[in-house]
Protein backbone atom coordinates (compact mmCIF):
# COMPACT_ATOMS: atom_id res chain seq x y z
CA UNK A 1 0.00 0.00 0.00
CA UNK A 2 2.92 2.41 0.94
CA UNK A 3 4.64 1.28 -2.29
CA UNK A 4 2.04 2.15 -4.20
CA UNK A 5 1.43 5.12 -2.76
CA UNK A 6 4.91 6.35 -3.61
CA UNK A 7 4.93 5.24 -6.67
CA UNK A 8 2.12 8.08 -7.80
CA UNK A 9 4.08 10.71 -6.52
CA UNK A 10 6.34 11.18 -8.99
CA UNK A 11 3.54 11.42 -12.13
CA UNK A 12 1.61 13.74 -9.77
CA UNK A 13 4.17 15.98 -9.71
CA UNK A 14 4.86 16.14 -13.11
CA UNK A 15 0.87 16.01 -13.39
CA UNK A 16 0.88 19.52 -11.10
CA UNK A 17 3.90 21.10 -12.83
CA UNK A 18 2.64 20.47 -16.61
CA UNK A 19 -0.80 22.13 -15.04
CA UNK A 20 1.18 24.94 -13.16
CA UNK A 21 3.02 26.34 -16.61
CA UNK A 22 -0.41 26.20 -18.65
CA UNK A 23 -2.13 28.49 -15.62
CA UNK A 24 1.09 30.77 -15.76
CA UNK A 25 1.30 31.05 -20.19
CA UNK A 26 -2.63 31.52 -20.25
CA UNK A 27 -2.28 35.39 -19.47
CA UNK A 28 -0.49 36.10 -21.94
CA UNK A 29 -3.32 35.65 -24.18
CA UNK A 30 -6.03 37.46 -22.41
CA UNK A 31 -7.47 40.09 -24.91
CA UNK A 32 -6.95 43.91 -24.09
CA UNK A 33 -3.27 43.45 -23.22
CA UNK A 34 -0.14 44.25 -24.69
CA UNK A 35 3.52 44.95 -24.15
CA UNK A 36 5.48 47.67 -24.24
CA UNK A 37 9.26 47.52 -24.61
CA UNK A 38 10.61 50.94 -23.70
CA UNK A 39 14.07 52.17 -23.26
CA UNK A 40 15.72 52.12 -18.89
CA UNK A 41 16.01 55.98 -19.30
CA UNK A 42 12.00 56.24 -20.17
CA UNK A 43 10.63 54.62 -17.25
CA UNK A 44 9.57 57.28 -15.06
CA UNK A 45 7.14 59.26 -17.62
CA UNK A 46 6.44 56.07 -19.14
CA UNK A 47 4.89 54.90 -15.67
CA UNK A 48 2.74 57.48 -15.64
CA UNK A 49 1.37 56.94 -18.90
CA UNK A 50 0.80 53.87 -19.18
CA UNK A 51 -1.33 54.08 -15.44
CA UNK A 52 -3.27 56.53 -17.39
CA UNK A 53 -4.24 54.64 -20.40
CA UNK A 54 -4.65 51.42 -18.55
CA UNK A 55 -7.18 53.62 -16.21
CA UNK A 56 -8.71 55.44 -18.91
CA UNK A 57 -9.31 52.30 -21.62
CA UNK A 58 -9.35 49.06 -19.29
CA UNK A 59 -6.82 47.56 -21.15
CA UNK A 60 -3.68 46.11 -19.19
CA UNK A 61 -0.30 47.44 -20.54
CA UNK A 62 3.05 45.19 -19.73
CA UNK A 63 6.15 47.11 -19.40
CA UNK A 64 9.48 45.85 -19.79
CA UNK A 65 12.09 48.54 -19.55
CA UNK A 66 16.05 47.85 -20.55
CA UNK A 67 18.61 49.10 -22.32
CA UNK A 68 17.21 49.77 -25.82
CA UNK A 69 19.92 47.56 -27.54
CA UNK A 70 18.88 44.91 -25.32
CA UNK A 71 15.68 45.30 -25.84
CA UNK A 72 16.30 44.96 -29.97
CA UNK A 73 18.19 42.09 -29.51
CA UNK A 74 15.15 40.16 -27.31
CA UNK A 75 12.43 41.58 -29.82
CA UNK A 76 14.59 40.51 -33.12
CA UNK A 77 15.38 36.85 -31.43
CA UNK A 78 12.17 36.21 -29.78
CA UNK A 79 10.18 37.46 -32.94
CA UNK A 80 7.59 38.57 -30.37
CA UNK A 81 6.44 42.01 -28.59
CA UNK A 82 3.41 44.61 -29.28
CA UNK A 83 5.03 48.23 -28.71
CA UNK A 84 8.96 49.29 -28.99
CA UNK A 85 9.86 52.53 -27.10
CA UNK A 86 13.86 52.86 -27.18
CA UNK A 87 15.55 56.15 -26.24
CA UNK A 88 17.10 56.62 -30.09
CA UNK A 89 15.61 56.31 -33.30
CA UNK A 90 18.47 54.25 -34.38
CA UNK A 91 17.08 50.85 -32.92
CA UNK A 92 13.74 51.38 -34.92
CA UNK A 93 15.55 51.72 -37.71
CA UNK A 94 16.84 47.94 -37.32
CA UNK A 95 13.69 46.46 -36.73
CA UNK A 96 12.14 48.80 -39.95
CA UNK A 97 14.97 47.11 -41.99
CA UNK A 98 13.96 44.06 -40.44
CA UNK A 99 10.17 44.47 -41.85
CA UNK A 100 9.15 44.23 -38.23
CA UNK A 101 7.25 47.79 -37.91
CA UNK A 102 4.26 48.44 -38.46
CA UNK A 103 3.70 52.29 -37.81
CA UNK A 104 5.68 55.08 -35.92
CA UNK A 105 5.19 58.14 -33.66
CA UNK A 106 7.50 60.64 -32.52
CA UNK A 107 7.27 61.21 -28.75
CA UNK A 108 9.84 63.49 -27.25
CA UNK A 109 13.33 64.20 -27.45
CA UNK A 110 16.40 62.73 -25.90
CA UNK A 111 18.98 65.66 -25.71
CA UNK A 112 22.23 65.17 -24.50
CA UNK A 113 24.08 67.42 -21.75
CA UNK A 114 26.82 67.52 -19.43
CA UNK A 115 25.37 66.01 -15.65
CA UNK A 116 28.37 67.65 -13.74
CA UNK A 117 28.29 66.61 -9.98
CA UNK A 118 27.55 69.13 -6.74
CA UNK A 119 29.43 66.67 -4.69
CA UNK A 120 32.77 66.99 -5.73
CA UNK A 121 34.42 70.43 -5.24
CA UNK A 122 37.05 69.62 -7.97
CA UNK A 123 33.83 69.80 -10.43
CA UNK A 124 32.73 73.73 -9.30
CA UNK A 125 35.16 75.12 -12.40
CA UNK A 126 33.70 72.81 -14.77
CA UNK A 127 31.26 75.42 -16.66
CA UNK A 128 31.70 75.29 -20.29
CA UNK A 129 31.81 72.09 -22.27
CA UNK A 130 35.58 72.64 -23.14
CA UNK A 131 36.31 71.83 -19.62
CA UNK A 132 36.07 68.28 -19.72
CA UNK A 133 39.07 68.71 -21.70
CA UNK A 134 41.11 70.22 -18.56
CA UNK A 135 43.98 67.40 -17.65
CA UNK A 136 43.09 66.08 -14.09
CA UNK A 137 38.99 65.60 -14.73
CA UNK A 138 37.08 62.94 -13.77
CA UNK A 139 34.62 61.83 -16.57
CA UNK A 140 32.29 58.48 -17.03
CA UNK A 141 31.26 57.75 -20.70
CA UNK A 142 29.06 55.34 -21.97
CA UNK A 143 30.24 52.82 -23.81
CA UNK A 144 30.24 53.63 -27.29
CA UNK A 145 28.91 50.41 -29.09
CA UNK A 146 26.43 49.44 -26.21
CA UNK A 147 24.31 52.22 -25.49
CA UNK A 148 22.93 55.52 -27.58
CA UNK A 149 24.59 58.20 -25.50
CA UNK A 150 27.93 56.40 -25.44
CA UNK A 151 27.54 56.86 -29.52
CA UNK A 152 26.68 60.01 -29.31
CA UNK A 153 28.98 61.20 -26.59
CA UNK A 154 31.79 59.92 -28.99
CA UNK A 155 29.73 62.40 -32.13
CA UNK A 156 30.03 65.32 -30.22
CA UNK A 157 33.74 64.89 -28.85
CA UNK A 158 34.90 64.45 -32.81
CA UNK A 159 33.01 67.46 -33.37
CA UNK A 160 34.24 69.72 -31.06
CA UNK A 161 37.40 68.43 -31.90
CA UNK A 162 38.14 67.05 -28.14
CA UNK A 163 38.22 63.46 -27.96
CA UNK A 164 41.92 62.70 -27.60
CA UNK A 165 41.52 65.38 -24.28
CA UNK A 166 38.36 64.16 -23.44
CA UNK A 167 38.77 60.64 -23.51
CA UNK A 168 42.39 60.78 -21.26
CA UNK A 169 40.08 62.23 -18.62
CA UNK A 170 37.55 59.02 -18.60
CA UNK A 171 37.39 56.97 -15.65
CA UNK A 172 35.31 54.38 -16.45
CA UNK A 173 32.57 53.17 -19.08
CA UNK A 174 29.55 52.29 -17.89
CA UNK A 175 26.43 50.17 -20.08
CA UNK A 176 23.10 52.54 -19.11
CA UNK A 177 22.94 56.10 -18.89
CA UNK A 178 21.38 55.23 -15.09
CA UNK A 179 24.75 53.88 -14.31
CA UNK A 180 26.62 56.67 -15.32
CA UNK A 181 24.06 59.31 -13.51
CA UNK A 182 24.64 57.28 -10.60
CA UNK A 183 28.36 57.83 -10.26
CA UNK A 184 27.77 61.85 -10.91
CA UNK A 185 25.71 61.83 -8.51
CA UNK A 186 27.75 60.04 -5.73
CA UNK A 187 30.55 62.32 -6.90
CA UNK A 188 32.61 59.61 -7.81
CA UNK A 189 33.39 61.28 -10.76
CA UNK A 190 33.07 64.71 -11.46
CA UNK A 191 31.13 64.81 -15.03
CA UNK A 192 29.28 62.63 -17.62
CA UNK A 193 27.49 62.97 -21.01
CA UNK A 194 24.10 61.90 -19.75
CA UNK A 195 20.23 62.32 -20.79
CA UNK A 196 18.80 66.12 -20.28
CA UNK A 197 16.34 64.27 -18.29
CA UNK A 198 18.43 61.98 -16.55
CA UNK A 199 20.43 64.87 -15.16
CA UNK A 200 17.15 67.23 -14.38
CA UNK A 201 15.85 64.38 -12.60
CA UNK A 202 18.56 63.93 -9.85
CA UNK A 203 19.13 67.79 -10.01
CA UNK A 204 19.97 68.54 -6.15
CA UNK A 205 23.10 66.35 -7.08
CA UNK A 206 23.66 67.00 -10.66
CA UNK A 207 24.01 70.19 -12.36
CA UNK A 208 23.12 70.78 -16.15
CA UNK A 209 25.88 71.91 -18.51
CA UNK A 210 24.40 72.25 -22.00
CA UNK A 211 26.67 71.38 -25.22
CA UNK A 212 26.52 73.88 -27.67
CA UNK A 213 23.96 72.55 -30.40
CA UNK A 214 26.36 72.51 -33.23
CA UNK A 215 28.47 69.53 -31.88
CA UNK A 216 25.17 67.33 -31.38
CA UNK A 217 21.29 66.19 -32.79
CA UNK A 218 18.87 65.18 -29.98
CA UNK A 219 18.16 61.64 -30.43
CA UNK A 220 14.25 61.11 -31.45
CA UNK A 221 12.42 58.75 -29.02
CA UNK A 222 9.61 57.68 -31.12
CA UNK A 223 6.82 54.50 -30.52
CA UNK A 224 7.07 51.94 -32.93
CA UNK A 225 4.17 49.71 -33.17
CA UNK A 226 5.26 45.87 -34.38
CA UNK A 227 4.65 43.56 -36.38
CA UNK A 228 3.90 41.18 -34.27
CA UNK A 229 1.44 42.64 -32.04
CA UNK A 230 -1.74 40.05 -31.32
CA UNK A 231 -3.58 43.34 -30.35
CA UNK A 232 -3.24 45.69 -33.41
CA UNK A 233 -5.92 48.02 -31.81
CA UNK A 234 -4.88 48.84 -28.55
CA UNK A 235 -1.23 48.97 -29.69
CA UNK A 236 -2.52 51.56 -31.88
CA UNK A 237 -4.54 53.53 -29.38
CA UNK A 238 -1.46 53.40 -26.99
CA UNK A 239 1.02 54.66 -29.63
CA UNK A 240 -1.35 57.51 -30.31
CA UNK A 241 -1.31 58.15 -26.58
CA UNK A 242 2.20 58.02 -26.51
CA UNK A 243 2.73 60.46 -29.38
CA UNK A 244 0.18 63.26 -28.28
CA UNK A 245 0.29 66.58 -26.75
CA UNK A 246 -0.58 65.18 -22.97
CA UNK A 247 2.21 62.27 -23.29
CA UNK A 248 4.26 65.23 -23.95
CA UNK A 249 3.72 67.17 -21.30
CA UNK A 250 4.20 64.27 -19.12
CA UNK A 251 7.92 63.83 -20.71
CA UNK A 252 8.39 67.40 -20.39
CA UNK A 253 8.07 67.15 -16.51
CA UNK A 254 10.53 64.78 -16.12
CA UNK A 255 13.14 66.87 -18.25
CA UNK A 256 12.93 65.76 -21.40
CA UNK A 257 12.54 68.51 -24.64
CA UNK A 258 10.07 68.56 -27.61
CA UNK A 259 11.14 67.84 -31.03
CA UNK A 260 12.43 70.75 -33.08
CA UNK A 261 10.20 71.82 -35.87
CA UNK B 1 10.55 2.61 -8.33
CA UNK B 2 13.79 4.12 -10.17
CA UNK B 3 12.37 3.51 -13.79
CA UNK B 4 9.70 6.52 -12.33
CA UNK B 5 12.16 9.36 -11.92
CA UNK B 6 13.66 8.49 -15.57
CA UNK B 7 11.62 11.01 -16.95
CA UNK B 8 12.35 13.86 -15.04
CA UNK B 9 15.86 13.54 -15.49
CA UNK B 10 15.87 13.17 -19.00
CA UNK B 11 13.63 16.30 -19.18
CA UNK B 12 15.82 17.58 -17.20
CA UNK B 13 18.62 17.04 -19.77
CA UNK B 14 16.46 17.80 -22.99
CA UNK B 15 16.00 21.56 -21.31
CA UNK B 16 19.81 21.89 -21.15
CA UNK B 17 21.00 20.30 -24.16
CA UNK B 18 18.07 22.38 -25.61
CA UNK B 19 19.41 25.77 -24.43
CA UNK B 20 22.70 24.89 -25.28
CA UNK B 21 21.95 24.02 -29.03
CA UNK B 22 19.70 26.98 -29.65
CA UNK B 23 22.79 29.58 -28.07
CA UNK B 24 25.39 27.81 -29.85
CA UNK B 25 23.63 26.43 -33.05
CA UNK B 26 23.77 29.88 -35.47
CA UNK B 27 27.28 30.02 -34.39
CA UNK B 28 29.81 29.05 -36.92
CA UNK B 29 33.00 27.48 -36.57
CA UNK B 30 34.83 30.22 -38.19
CA UNK B 31 32.78 33.00 -36.52
CA UNK B 32 34.07 31.74 -32.95
CA UNK B 33 37.35 31.26 -33.82
CA UNK B 34 37.52 34.83 -34.87
CA UNK B 35 35.74 35.90 -32.12
CA UNK B 36 37.49 33.74 -29.57
CA UNK B 37 40.95 34.66 -31.10
CA UNK B 38 40.13 38.61 -31.35
CA UNK B 39 42.20 40.50 -28.76
CA UNK B 40 39.09 41.84 -27.01
CA UNK B 41 37.82 38.61 -26.04
CA UNK B 42 41.73 37.34 -25.24
CA UNK B 43 41.82 40.23 -23.17
CA UNK B 44 38.54 39.38 -21.57
CA UNK B 45 40.02 35.52 -20.59
CA UNK B 46 43.15 36.89 -19.22
CA UNK B 47 41.42 39.04 -16.92
CA UNK B 48 38.56 36.86 -15.93
CA UNK B 49 41.64 34.40 -15.06
CA UNK B 50 43.57 36.66 -13.18
CA UNK B 51 40.97 38.30 -10.87
CA UNK B 52 38.75 35.37 -10.73
CA UNK B 53 42.17 33.78 -9.02
CA UNK B 54 43.37 36.35 -6.96
CA UNK B 55 39.64 36.89 -5.47
CA UNK B 56 39.50 33.18 -4.67
CA UNK B 57 42.96 33.67 -3.02
CA UNK B 58 41.52 36.53 -1.04
CA UNK B 59 37.98 34.26 -0.12
CA UNK B 60 40.20 31.01 1.30
CA UNK B 61 42.35 33.38 2.89
CA UNK B 62 39.36 34.63 4.66
CA UNK B 63 37.07 32.14 4.19
CA UNK B 64 38.92 28.91 6.01
CA UNK B 65 39.81 30.62 9.15
CA UNK B 66 36.04 31.70 9.84
CA UNK B 67 35.04 28.40 8.73
CA UNK B 68 37.11 27.04 11.20
CA UNK B 69 36.37 29.34 14.07
CA UNK B 70 32.06 28.71 13.31
CA UNK B 71 33.00 24.79 13.20
CA UNK B 72 34.72 24.41 16.62
CA UNK B 73 33.65 27.48 18.82
CA UNK B 74 30.33 28.50 20.34
CA UNK B 75 29.77 31.73 21.06
CA UNK B 76 26.53 33.79 22.15
CA UNK B 77 25.08 35.15 18.64
CA UNK B 78 26.91 32.03 16.38
CA UNK B 79 23.78 31.67 14.19
CA UNK B 80 22.77 35.40 13.71
CA UNK B 81 26.40 35.33 12.64
CA UNK B 82 26.50 32.47 10.30
CA UNK B 83 23.32 33.64 8.80
CA UNK B 84 24.98 36.94 8.39
CA UNK B 85 27.92 35.77 6.44
CA UNK B 86 25.71 34.27 3.99
CA UNK B 87 23.89 37.55 2.96
CA UNK B 88 26.03 37.93 0.05
CA UNK B 89 24.59 35.12 -1.81
CA UNK B 90 21.10 36.13 -1.77
CA UNK B 91 21.45 39.91 -2.52
CA UNK B 92 21.11 40.58 -6.09
CA UNK B 93 24.60 40.84 -7.09
CA UNK B 94 23.71 44.05 -8.21
CA UNK B 95 23.17 45.57 -5.31
CA UNK B 96 26.11 44.15 -3.81
CA UNK B 97 27.79 46.00 -6.20
CA UNK B 98 25.91 48.92 -5.88
CA UNK B 99 26.59 48.46 -1.40
CA UNK B 100 30.06 48.16 -2.54
CA UNK B 101 30.27 51.11 -5.06
CA UNK B 102 28.89 53.56 -1.39
CA UNK B 103 31.31 51.99 0.98
CA UNK B 104 34.05 52.59 -1.16
CA UNK B 105 33.39 55.44 -3.32
CA UNK B 106 33.69 59.34 -2.12
CA UNK B 107 31.52 59.33 0.58
CA UNK B 108 32.77 56.31 1.82
CA UNK B 109 36.61 54.61 1.89
CA UNK B 110 37.26 55.69 -1.42
CA UNK B 111 39.57 58.76 -0.56
CA UNK B 112 41.12 57.47 2.78
CA UNK B 113 42.39 54.52 0.53
CA UNK B 114 43.40 56.60 -2.46
CA UNK B 115 45.50 58.11 -0.36
CA UNK B 116 47.25 55.13 0.46
CA UNK B 117 47.40 55.01 -3.51
CA UNK B 118 44.80 52.44 -3.54
CA UNK B 119 42.20 52.57 -6.09
CA UNK B 120 39.35 50.54 -5.93
CA UNK B 121 36.86 52.31 -8.24
CA UNK B 122 36.63 51.34 -11.50
CA UNK B 123 39.89 49.75 -11.81
CA UNK B 124 40.47 45.59 -12.09
CA UNK B 125 40.97 45.65 -7.91
CA UNK B 126 37.49 46.27 -7.68
CA UNK B 127 36.36 43.26 -10.03
CA UNK B 128 38.73 41.58 -7.32
CA UNK B 129 36.97 42.86 -4.51
CA UNK B 130 33.66 42.16 -6.26
CA UNK B 131 34.12 38.58 -6.64
CA UNK B 132 35.46 38.16 -3.67
CA UNK B 133 32.71 39.37 -2.19
CA UNK B 134 30.28 36.90 -3.40
CA UNK B 135 32.98 33.87 -3.46
CA UNK B 136 34.15 34.40 0.49
CA UNK B 137 30.61 33.05 1.61
CA UNK B 138 31.04 30.07 -0.57
CA UNK B 139 34.19 28.93 1.10
CA UNK B 140 33.28 30.46 4.49
CA UNK B 141 30.33 27.68 4.59
CA UNK B 142 31.85 24.62 2.58
CA UNK B 143 34.98 25.35 5.04
CA UNK B 144 32.28 25.05 7.96
CA UNK B 145 30.90 22.16 7.08
CA UNK B 146 34.43 20.20 6.29
CA UNK B 147 35.79 21.15 9.83
CA UNK B 148 32.10 20.31 11.09
CA UNK B 149 32.29 16.54 9.36
CA UNK B 150 35.61 16.01 11.25
CA UNK B 151 35.89 15.02 14.96
CA UNK B 152 37.90 17.26 17.45
CA UNK B 153 39.17 14.04 18.66
CA UNK B 154 42.01 13.99 15.79
CA UNK B 155 42.81 17.32 16.69
CA UNK B 156 42.72 16.29 20.80
CA UNK B 157 45.23 13.36 19.72
CA UNK B 158 48.01 15.36 17.80
CA UNK B 159 48.35 17.66 20.91
CA UNK B 160 48.59 14.95 23.37
CA UNK B 161 51.66 13.70 20.85
CA UNK B 162 53.10 17.28 21.83
CA UNK B 163 51.76 19.31 18.23
CA UNK B 164 51.14 23.46 18.89
CA UNK B 165 47.84 24.45 17.92
CA UNK B 166 48.86 25.94 14.59
CA UNK B 167 51.07 22.56 13.63
CA UNK B 168 47.91 20.58 14.29
CA UNK B 169 46.31 23.00 11.90
CA UNK B 170 48.13 22.87 9.45
CA UNK B 171 49.18 19.23 9.82
CA UNK B 172 46.03 17.69 10.91
CA UNK B 173 42.92 19.40 10.64
CA UNK B 174 43.56 20.99 6.75
CA UNK B 175 44.96 17.75 5.33
CA UNK B 176 41.92 15.87 6.86
CA UNK B 177 39.31 18.64 5.67
CA UNK B 178 41.28 18.46 1.91
CA UNK B 179 38.25 17.30 0.15
CA UNK B 180 35.62 20.04 1.64
CA UNK B 181 37.90 22.62 1.44
CA UNK B 182 38.82 22.23 -2.46
CA UNK B 183 35.53 21.56 -3.50
CA UNK B 184 34.08 24.26 -1.67
CA UNK B 185 37.26 26.78 -3.41
CA UNK B 186 36.68 25.16 -6.94
CA UNK B 187 33.09 26.16 -6.62
CA UNK B 188 33.90 29.75 -5.15
CA UNK B 189 35.98 29.96 -8.44
CA UNK B 190 33.22 29.12 -10.81
CA UNK B 191 31.27 31.80 -9.18
CA UNK B 192 33.79 34.47 -9.40
CA UNK B 193 34.57 33.66 -13.04
CA UNK B 194 30.64 34.20 -13.76
CA UNK B 195 30.47 37.28 -11.46
CA UNK B 196 28.55 40.31 -13.59
CA UNK B 197 26.69 42.79 -11.61
CA UNK B 198 28.56 43.55 -8.73
CA UNK B 199 31.57 43.94 -11.02
CA UNK B 200 29.42 45.89 -13.27
CA UNK B 201 28.89 48.35 -10.40
CA UNK B 202 32.06 48.75 -9.10
CA UNK B 203 35.04 48.51 -11.55
CA UNK B 204 32.44 49.48 -14.73
CA UNK B 205 32.48 48.33 -18.23
CA UNK B 206 35.71 50.04 -19.68
CA UNK B 207 36.91 47.58 -22.74
CA UNK B 208 40.54 46.96 -22.31
CA UNK B 209 40.44 47.90 -18.70
CA UNK B 210 37.70 46.26 -16.56
CA UNK B 211 36.44 43.84 -18.82
CA UNK B 212 35.79 40.48 -17.71
CA UNK B 213 34.75 37.66 -19.83
CA UNK B 214 31.05 38.29 -18.68
CA UNK B 215 30.99 42.10 -19.11
CA UNK B 216 32.23 41.32 -22.79
CA UNK B 217 28.62 39.36 -23.28
CA UNK B 218 27.13 41.96 -21.82
CA UNK B 219 29.01 44.36 -23.89
CA UNK B 220 28.92 42.71 -26.90
CA UNK B 221 24.99 41.50 -26.58
CA UNK B 222 24.18 45.29 -26.10
CA UNK B 223 26.21 46.47 -29.26
CA UNK B 224 24.61 43.88 -31.56
CA UNK B 225 27.67 41.84 -31.48
CA UNK B 226 25.72 38.55 -31.08
CA UNK B 227 28.31 36.23 -32.60
CA UNK B 228 31.38 37.81 -30.11
CA UNK B 229 28.66 37.57 -27.16
CA UNK B 230 28.37 33.90 -27.78
CA UNK B 231 31.89 32.92 -28.07
CA UNK B 232 32.49 34.53 -24.85
CA UNK B 233 29.97 32.81 -23.56
CA UNK B 234 31.23 29.65 -24.66
CA UNK B 235 34.49 29.97 -22.88
CA UNK B 236 32.77 30.91 -19.91
CA UNK B 237 30.94 27.50 -19.93
CA UNK B 238 33.34 25.06 -20.83
CA UNK B 239 35.42 26.67 -17.89
CA UNK B 240 32.39 26.21 -15.84
CA UNK B 241 32.20 22.72 -17.19
CA UNK B 242 35.49 22.02 -16.26
CA UNK B 243 35.44 23.60 -12.61
CA UNK B 244 32.27 21.26 -12.29
CA UNK B 245 33.97 18.36 -13.71
CA UNK B 246 36.80 18.92 -11.20
CA UNK B 247 34.42 19.61 -8.34
CA UNK B 248 32.61 16.00 -8.88
CA UNK B 249 36.16 14.57 -9.11
CA UNK B 250 37.33 15.91 -6.08
CA UNK B 251 33.69 14.54 -4.83
CA UNK B 252 34.33 11.14 -6.08
CA UNK B 253 37.74 11.05 -4.90
CA UNK B 254 36.84 11.11 -1.45
CA UNK B 255 38.56 8.52 0.68
CA UNK B 256 36.04 5.62 1.61
CA UNK B 257 36.73 5.89 5.65
CA UNK B 258 34.63 9.42 5.73
CA UNK B 259 36.38 11.98 7.77
CA UNK B 260 33.80 11.93 11.49
CA UNK B 261 34.78 8.05 11.49
CA UNK B 262 36.35 6.74 14.85
CA UNK B 263 39.62 7.87 15.64
CA UNK B 264 42.78 5.23 14.90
Amino acid sequence: MKASRGILIGPAAILAALLAGLLLSAPTVRAGEVTLLAGAGLRQPTDVLVARFEERTGHRVRTSYDGSGRLLARIRASGEGDLFMPGAFFYIEHLQSDGRVRSVRPVAAHTPVVGVSRERDEAEDIQTFEDLARPGVRIALGDPEAMAFGRTAREILRRAGLEEEVLRNVAVHGGTVKQLALYVARGDVDASIIGRADAFQLRDRIRIVPIPPAWFQSETIAVAVLDSTRQPDVAKRLSAFLASNEALAVFREFGFLPLEG
Amino acid sequence: MHRIFILPLALLALLVLGVLTALFLPLSVEGALRAVTSPEIRFALQLSLVTSLAATAVAVLLGVPSGYVLARRSFPGKAVLDTFLDLPLVMTPLIAGVGLLFLFGRHGLGPPLSRWGIHVLFTPLGAVLAQAFIAAPIVTRSARAAFDSLSPRYEWAGQTLGLRPAQVFLQVTLPMARQGLLSGTVLAWARAVGEFGATLMVAGATRFHTETLPIAVYLNITSGEVETALSAALILMIAGFAMVLLLKAIGDSRPETAAGGPPP
